[in-house]
């Protein structure tokens, strides 16, 4: 009988470590190989719950996700105090961010060679750099537009004018200075005989909506908006389409996309891919994957952004954002983006001195 | 001790680990923050360009009336906040250190404790749920006349936030100063006629000075910082300094005017520890 010794035990772990290691390493390498991991900037919410619906669809990306907190600009910083060594492989925003990005240097030009769906794209839409090349990928459209909750509103609003009606105290919900690029504000200009280069009828406007006693918040985050609207405390809002889609899941909403006189403004949500990144085939590849026709109603339906590649179809939930050619001449208002990008640190500061002490 | 052989005194290399962590994490950033506050900002940028000239518009833009108020808003409901948390404080921790038994003092020690370790997110949603325009409360609040969405509700709901905060904390602080003060000079001012009330007003209080000072001081700076409580409850119409810096940083990405605002928070709270501390201590002098 073999005698169990001290020297036999000790062998045997080491051969039971030195197994399970190698095991453990060829393992990791496998499934390594199988998905290569990159970090992603996403909304939270039903944005990156559709984004994770979109991820399990296929296996060769595994995505970190990294929620934004804030509005759009707030990672900015994050990126710039990391760079030329950012951690995020892309960054989902729309032009406000997009603009600061471009600016910066900070993004991979993309084009049809590298992300072949960019083909179902409207050109027109995307994004350019100092260069002319495409800077980022869309992959919805979204409105800024106002809406108000049916069940819970005392007026049935259908001009910005009733939004000074005595029943509506405490009732609205108005975007803060960093929401919206505060296109809101660019829309009482409108309505006052302004636009976004004479914004002073906007704020003279604005001035006496504070004054009225009917902003019951202001939003300074996304969430803000939908729970306030959700919770019932506020009733009416001028804000962006994912967090009214998100009270219009439970509660009915009318959303004022095509009335005459409420300007309707509309933003592409997309991708900006981060340079100096390990796994820029992966990221490209996996942004190539999200603005797939399927894909794009996917995230459409769970999102609530219209798709923006041509082949995808769009949900009937989502048609208030569906316009003909004459719709759109009528009620959708296209700013001078880079007026309204440059001015809203000037902006911010106008509404922090004349807006938010009659609040 | 031998003759004629030094003692070797360690007490400055003792002091070298904390000050490198406060050069290296307070001093030096401070510096940098001081420096960018005078740099120029260009909108659409990140920060301040690496060659931008330097300025003193982002100072110079903050002497205005409206940004005065800001201040002002800031200052008076973290000074009501903290001079109402002091009021609720004291009288705890008096009866923590004289009326409970070790026993019983130690679990309630622990309970204070283990409130200041739960999350400021989550007490402070917990009040907006409770209190808020949507709240169970709604309908008394509009009974008896408040409207949960009027401003001077805001106001008072944020400075109930802060006094969730503040509470267990200057209590904690206060329960050893009274522990210091000897029990037998309150018993001797009664012996000799003087009443309850006047017995502390004699001898509790000024004894507990210093201790009513650190307590406030904690609660004030640490309202006058606050960022979470104003930013939930104040329904972003009633805003502090730090969420205007949040604002310059984060959003609009103006480092130059948050950084000058900042500096002169620090300058301003700064300020008032100093007076407040000085003031004091003349008059503890004989």
């Amino acid at each position: 009988m073999t005698q169990l010794t001290r020297r036999h035990t000790l062998k045997g772990a080491a051969a039971i470590g030195a197994v399970t290691i190698i095991g453990d390493t060829l393992g990791s390498t496998r499934r390594a190989a199988a998905a290569t991991e990159i970090t992603a900037v996403e909304w939270g919410g039903d944005v990156v719950n559709a984004m994770k619906q979109i991820e399990a669809k296929q296996n060769q990306v595994k995505v970190n996700w990294v929620l934004h907190q804030g509005g759009s600009g707030a990672i900015l910083p994050k990126i710039k105090a990391s760079w030329p060594h950012p951690e995020y492989d892309y960054v989902s925003g729309w032009e406000g961010s997009f603009n600061g990005m471009v600016k910066e240097d900070w993004l991979v030009p993309v084009s049809v060679e590298t992300v072949p769906n960019l083909a179902d794209i409207p050109q027109k839409i995307i994004v350019k750099n100092a260069k002319g090349e495409w800077a980022a990928v869309p992959r919805a459209i979204g409105g800024i537009y106002c809406a108000y909750r049916k069940d819970t509103s005392p007026v049935e609003v259908k001009s910005l004018d009733d939004l000074f009606d005595t029943r509506l105290k405490g009732k609205i919900c108005w975007p803060g200075p960093t929401q919206a690029m505060m296109l809101p504000l660019v829309a009482l200009a409108l309505h006052a005989g302004g636009n976004e280069h004479n914004m002073d009828p906007g704020w003279a406007l604005m001035k006496k909506l504070a004054q009225s006693g009917n902003i019951g918040r202001i939003g300074v985050t996304d969430t803000d908006f939908s729970t306030s609207l959700t919770s019932g405390e506020t009733s009416v809002g001028f804000y962006s389409e994912p967090q009214l889609t998100a009270v219009a899941k439970s509660f009915p909403v009318v959303r004022l996309t095509k009335q005459a006189g409420m300007p309707t403004f509309l933003y592409q949500s997309g991708f900006a891919i981060l340079k100096n990144r390990p796994n820029l085939t992966a990221t490209l590849a996996f942004v190539n994957h999200c603005i797939s026709p399927e894909m794009s109603s996917l995230y459409a339906q769970v999102a609530g952004e219209a798709p923006l590649n041509v082949k995808a179809k769009t949900p009937e939930a989502l048609k208030h954002l569906s316009f003909t050619p004459e719709e759109m001449n009528k009620y959708v208002y296209f700013p001078d983006f880079n007026e309204v990008l440059s001015q809203q640190d000037a902006w911010t500061k106008r509404w922090e001195s004349e807006i938010a002490p009659l609040l | 001790m031998p003759q004629g052989r030094p003692v070797k005194r360690a007490y400055p290399a003792l002091l070298l680990p904390g000050a490198a962590v406060y050069l290296g994490f307070f001093f030096l950033p401070l510096a940098g923050l001081f420096r960018e506050s005078f740099r120029q900002f260009t909108p659409g940028g990140v920060g301040s360009a690496a060659n931008a000239p330097f300025t003193l518009a982002n100072y110079s833009e903050l002497l205005t009336p409206s940004f005065a108020e800001f201040f002002l808003e800031t200052m008076r409901i973290s000074l009501l906040a903290s001079l109402t948390g002091l009021l609720f404080a004291f009288p705890l921790a008096y009866w923590l250190a004289r009326r409970l038994s070790p026993g019983w003092r130690a679990t309630a020690v622990g309970f204070f404790v283990t409130l200041m370790f739960l999350s400021v997110l989550v007490r402070t949603y917990a009040l907006e749920l409770t209190l808020g325009a949507a709240g169970p409360l709604r309908p008394i609040l509009l009974g008896v006349g408040i409207f949960p969405n009027g401003r001077g509700y805001i106001e008072l709901l944020v400075a109930g936030g802060l006094l969730h905060y503040i509470v267990p904390m200057a209590t904690l602080t206060l329960l050893a100063t009274i522990q210091n003060v000897d029990p037998r000079l309150f018993d001797a001012a009664q012996n000799l006629g003087a009443p309850g009330w006047k017995a502390h007003l004699t001898i509790t209080l000024p004894l507990c000075a210093r201790g009513l000072l650190a307590a406030f001081l904690f609660s004030f700076t640490f309202s006058i910082s606050a960022f979470v409580i104003p930013m939930i409850l104040g329904k972003g119409r009633v805003l502090f300094i730090s969420n205007l810096i949040y604002n310059r940083f984060s959003e609009v990405a103006d480092y130059p005017s948050g950084a000058a605002i900042s500096i002169v928070l620090f300058a301003v709270a700064l300020t008032i520890v100093y007076v407040t501390s000085r003031q004091l201590h003349r008059r503890s002098m004989p």
